[in-house]
């Protein structure tokens, strides 16, 4: 398989694009890692499919939607198991991931700040507890610390990325979960990701 | 899966279920299609993945999430395309749809009628165009007359559903403006087993 040239863009943050970074770091491709500062978004906008960020460009083509773009860096790159069924396994894993983000982002996008400190707080008590909980439920079932079968997948980094985000914003903690934490080790000392965590730009999100 | 036993378990609506109905139904795969009323399904919460609806069981094992599971369907009966970048293209659209679905839920979800009656108007006014036109650009943007060529895959499908089933609820009707949109619905409604479906649904 020739290789295609391949562009991400974003804005200079880990945000929605991380996932496809880790991805890309997992399988040792080189790629463009195209940041914009908000004043180049507004000019750039019209130049991608549908408005949003991330956008993709293979060989010259744009395509958006995040999961989209995930799911084909992880078929392409060896990260979304080795039968349909696996696959399927994935996905609702990656599916759960970004319902859980969904939760998040209504948390994030409220501007009254009384409204805002409601939302948090039924993050916290209801829809943490709940998706930590599924996801420990799909690792024990699995047995083998990742999601789906014996190696990596997009499954575990989106996961990991999306519980590492809240981590550091200081919403939750794993602490109580011992098959997630056996999660985010088995990520982190993937010697591809472990360098490229090492030496990946630190931005607040 | 040829031989697979499936069963989709969901409620007596089109749903988020339907997508997944469509393809089994186009694939003309046998599947049980077990409508559950609202009275029963907290007995069956506990056997559901997420505690949601729909899920499937496939040979004995159940799964959730009704993107992950129309996906994996396609996927199983050729209707993903032949490449990666073809899953690409089929992908945006049922994220795209997911997108158009969310603002469908601000209206389900409104915590008051006001709200309820303004995120209504959102959507006739606002999201209804806007995924429309993405589905309209997309099947421009084709070589073909469906979203990858001259090929139906979960796309054509998701699009079909989109604007004969429950999203369409919130929606006006589909204007003149699209008329791709408009031919891909024609032509999908007018599959055998397609009209076969929707006559039993009467």
């Amino acid at each position: 398989m020739a290789p295609k040239p391949i562009k991400l863009f974003y804005f200079d943050a880990r945000g929605r694009a991380e996932v496809c970074r880790l991805l890309l770091a997992a399988a040792g491709q080189k790629y463009e890692d195209i940041r914009y500062t908000q004043e180049q978004w507004e000019t750039e906008k019209d130049n991608t499919p549908f408005k949003q960020l991330p956008v993709i460009e293979i060989d010259g083509k744009r395509f958006g939607q995040t999961i989209a773009i995930i799911t084909y860096l992880a078929t392409e790159f060896g990260f979304r198991g080795k039968t349909n069924l696996e696959a399927l396994a994935i996905d609702q894993a990656v599916q759960l991931t970004y319902d859980f983000l969904n939760c998040f982002v209504k948390v994030w996008v409220e501007k009254d700040e009384t409204k805002k400190a409601e939302y948090m707080k039924h993050f916290k008590e209801v829809e943490v507890p709940k998706y930590l909980g599924f996801y420990e439920k799909l690792l024990k079932e699995s047995g083998t610390g990742y999601f789906v079968g014996n190696s990596l997948s997009v499954a575990d980094l989106s996961c990991y990325d999306f519980l590492y985000g809240l981590k550091s914003m200081g919403v939750l903690s794993t602490d109580e979960y011992p098959n997630i934490q056996n999660l985010q080790k088995k990520v982190e000392s993937n010697e591809k990701i472990k360098a490229y965590l090492a030496t990946r730009k630190q931005t607040p999100t | 899966m040829a031989n697979s036993k499936i069963t989709l378990n969901y409620f007596d609506i089109k749903g988020r279920a339907e997508i997944i109905r469509l393809v089994l139904t186009w694939a003309g795969k046998d599947f049980v299609d077990n409508r559950i009323s609202r009275e029963d399904w907290p007995a069956l919460k506990p056997k559901s993945p997420f505690g949601q609806l729909p899920y499937v069981e496939i040979d004995g094992k159940v799964y959730g999430q009704s993107l992950a599971i129309s996906n994996f369907f396609a996927r199983e009966f050729n209707l993903y395309g032949k490449s990666n970048l073809d899953g690409l293209i089929i992908d945006q659209v049922a994220q795209l749809t997911e997108d158009f679905i969310q603002e469908i839920v601000k209206v389900i979800r409104a915590a008051d009628p006001e709200t309820k009656a303004a995120n209504q108007k959102k959507v006739q006014e606002e999201a209804a165009p806007k995924f429309w036109g993405f589905y309209e650009k997309l099947l421009k943007e084709s070589s073909g007359q469906y979203f990858v060529g001259d090929e139906v895959t979960l796309a054509d499908l998701i699009a079909f559903d989109v604007v004969t089933g429950f999203v369409s609820d919130f929606t006006l009707p589909l204007p003149d403006s699209y008329p791709l949109l408009t031919a891909l619905v024609e032509t999908i409604g007018n599959n055998d087993n397609i009209k076969a479906y929707k006559a039993k649904q009467q």
